[in-house]
């Protein structure tokens, strides 16, 4: 799972030779073995040292906050979002839904990398909403649907068809 | 007074004063409807009841008094039917005239005083609730209707009286017309109770907000409690009426669907249910007017039957003497054999059992059945077209005519008015599947709506097309009875439809087999045993038309149209696998 996410990434990012991962532990964290240091592990280690190779630093922030808040976020989708509960997931997508609602992109006002990992993140719940379930989140919808048609982002993972109209009016459920 | 009076003898033997008999007539005091009498002067006997002032004759009795005014020794004789002599009617010596009588009746035979009180009180002209308007100001009417609320302050009492969907308010003040203890006792009538009043009918200048009257109040005289309520009711109607979110934010209560149905009794008093069984009523009578306009047959068909029509799963048996037969789970049989009978186009209104054990907001074991049959000439659209009209003629005709009702059941159950197009929507099943699909949600070509698909479809029209009200044609042949005549065109299809409203099927319908052949060759493909359908096959080996309908429940068209979310709220005493009473 996370290793797909990996050469989706790498895709993404436009880096040609592709890496090789190998897992460790139970949990499948990824690992990088490196030529020259330490091996890397942990998915959001391992992106990171991808945005940089790929020399997109501006993926992870452009200003101090921004970084920051990347880094939030990234630090979010590792300890929130993956491995959680059904009940979790509808707090998880208030959450969402309250913080996006005056946000075009979860940091700052450009495409970063943690846009990238809460996509993958998130999708798998996303997909399995019903209609009606979509409407009442409209601003994870909203930004779920801007991310996933981003040029290069979308690449193992299904797209989710999201309806231009509003088919269940306010207040009705 | 002309009091027909003969002298019996010239002196009293109490008194010696002269004895008067006076012959009978039929007559007793019309407010008091008692025989009371007090004497106004010689010979003279008038009503005493306090106020009254007609003068009368007693009634079918012969007493004779003393014109000195000595009291009968006797009390009067029984009230007879006709006027009656008595034997010993001596010499008539002169026949008294008085003052002619005001108003002199015919009494029907009664056995005592209490019924003869009846008699007078027909003579009250009851005015309903609904008439109490601004031009009645300054009459005194009399009103029969609940206690709805009362409210005692010192000296005075308010009540609000309710008669159906209308009320007004009364009101019951220390006066010259009404003394402490009444205005206590007013109080102190227990709610519901029904009771007649005599009052005032005053405009008001201020409105009264709370009632259907909101220009009048009633100035009470008198009040009569005809039939008690027991003080602890089982529900009180203001909480039954109140709609659930004012409940929940003003903390106020509300009552439970389960205790309404409990005590449907009190339950169908409140305006809300008024008005829907008002409205449903409409909805039979539409039906039945529209369908005989267009030379439709009324036929009653029989509910028990000797073999299960749609399946042996969900029918209810009963034993019928030496064996068991079933309830049937719809008319579908019967009127296809009134079609074969050259009856052409048919129609019936009647319950239909459906013994499933679903505990859903939509299914009653027992409902109300609105089917049609029809014969056509070239195309089983003709019948999409004529059921799709009579539906279009109920929703106008409600729209038209059911407008109160609507409003009033709307303030408790609010919801979004009920759009229809003319002529009725119709798509295809595939597009159907096509829309739900770019809608994001996987379905196979031939696999039938679930109903959450069935709901989010009817979303999806509503929003592309505005109507809750559209035809879904030719449905998948796998997903259908086996009598649903197959598309010549497509084998894979079947001509048969189903309309929905809200989202929600209310019709199921298709064009029959009418070949006995091929109706063999159908049943036989969903392993259907011929043996137990044999009467219905044979029904078509005698010349049948081609004939295509459908039915709708009653208590689903109502609950959608109004936009209600529980079938039970539209049947008036509901059955479902939990509930058998009341």
């Amino acid at each position: 799972m996370a290793l797909k996410e990996l050469s989706s990434l790498e895709k993404c990012l436009g880096l040609k030779k592709p890496n090789k991962y190998s897992t460790q532990g139970e949990r499948k964290v990824p690992v990088l073995q490196n030529n020259n240091g330490p091996a890397l592990v942990g998915l959001v280690t391992i992106a990171s040292h991808l945005v940089h190779e790929a020399k997109r630093t501006e993926l992870l922030g452009n200003s101090a906050e921004q970084r920051a808040v990347v880094q939030q976020w990234l630090e979010y989708r590792i300890t929130r979002l993956d491995n959680c509960s059904k009940e979790e997931v509808k707090v998880i997508l208030k959450e969402l839904n309250q913080y996006l609602e005056d946000k075009v992109y979860l940091a700052g006002n450009s495409f970063t990398l943690a846009d990238t990992l809460m996509y993958y993140g998130i999708h798998h719940i996303i997909m399995n909403l019903a209609v009606q379930e979509k409407e009442k989140f409209l601003n994870v919808t909203r930004w779920f649907d801007h991310i996933q048609h981003y040029p290069g982002v979308r690449h193992h993972l299904a797209p989710v068809v999201v309806l231009r109209n509003r088919v269940y009016p306010s207040g009705q459920h | 007074m002309n009091l027909q009076c003969v002298v019996l003898q010239s002196d009293c033997n109490n008194c010696g004063g002269i004895l008067i008999q006076y012959e009978s007539a039929a007559g007793l005091c019309p407010s008091a409807g008692t025989v009371l009498w007090r004497r106004l002067r010689n010979s003279v006997y008038g009503c005493s009841w306090r106020r009254c002032s007609c003068l009368f004759v007693c009634l079918s009795v012969c007493v004779a008094f003393c014109s000195n005014g000595v009291e009968p020794s006797s009390r009067p004789a029984a009230v007879r039917q006709t006027p009656a002599l008595p034997d010993a009617a001596p010499t008539a010596h002169k026949a008294w005239e008085s003052e002619p009588l005001e108003s002199h009746r015919a009494v029907r035979h009664t056995a005592e005083g209490s019924d003869a009180l009846t008699c007078a009180q027909r003579d009250r002209t009851l005015v309903r609730v609904q008439e109490l308007t601004p031009h009645r100001g300054g009459q005194l009417v009399w009103v029969r209707a609940r206690i709805h609320t009362s409210r005692a302050k010192g000296k005075q009492c308010f009540l609000v009286l309710r008669q159906q969907q209308f009320n007004v308010q009364a009101l019951v003040a220390v006066g010259d017309r009404a003394s402490k203890q009444m205005v206590k006792f007013a109080a102190n009538i227990t709610k519901e109770s029904i009771v007649d009043v005599e009052a005032v009918v005053q405009t008001v200048e201020q409105k009264i907000e709370s009632c259907s009257q909101q220009d009048v109040e009633l100035h009470i005289e008198r009040i009569f409690v005809i039939s008690q309520a027991e003080p602890r009711l089982p529900l009180q109607l203001e909480d039954a009426v109140r709609p659930e979110t004012e409940g929940e934010e003003e903390g106020r209560a509300t009552v439970n669907q389960d205790t309404k149905l409990d005590n449907r009794v009190i339950d169908l008093r409140t305006t809300t249910s008024q008005a829907i069984f008002r409205l449903q009523s409409g909805v039979c009578q539409l039906f039945r007017d529209t369908l005989i306009n267009k030379g439709f047959v009324e036929i009653q068909t029989p509910k028990i039957i000797s073999a299960a029509s749609e399946g042996g799963a969900n029918v209810f048996t009963v034993s019928y003497f030496k064996t068991s037969a079933y309830l049937a789970q719809s008319p579908q049989l019967y009127k296809q054999m009134c079609i074969c009978a050259d009856f052409d186009k048919v129609f019936c209104v009647g319950p239909v059992f459906r013994a499933e054990d679903s505990n859903t907001h939509r299914h009653l074991t027992e409902f109300v059945g609105l089917d049609i049959e029809m014969a056509f000439n070239y195309h089983y659209h003709e019948v999409i077209d004529s059921i799709t009209d009579t539906m279009v003629q109920i929703f106008k005709g409600l729209r038209d005519h059911f407008q109160t009702e609507i409003q009033t059941v709307g303030k408790q159950y609010p919801s979004e008015p009920f759009k229809f197009l003319e002529p009725t929507l119709r798509l295809e099943y595939r597009e159907a599947v096509a829309m739900l699909r770019a809608a994001g949600v996987e379905m196979g070509d031939e696999e039938d709506l679930s109903t959450p698909n069935e709901k989010l479809l009817g979303r999806l029209v509503k929003e592309k097309y505005d109507t809750d009200f559209y035809v879904l044609d030719k449905y998948p042949l796998a997903v259908r009875p086996f009598y649903t005549m197959p598309d010549p065109n497509n084998p894979k299809y079947s001509n048969s439809y189903d309309m929905f409203m809200r989202g929600e099927e209310i019709l199921s319908g298709a064009q029959r087999v009418h070949d006995a052949q091929l109706l063999t060759e159908r049943a036989l493909h969903h392993g259907i045993d011929l043996e137990k359908i044999k009467a219905y096959i044979d029904s078509f080996r005698y010349g049948a038309p081609p004939h295509a309908g459908g039915g709708i429940g009653l208590e689903r068209v109502t609950m959608l149209y109004l936009g209600l979310h529980n079938v039970r709220q539209t049947s008036m005493f509901p059955r479902d696998p939990k509930r058998l009473t009341p």
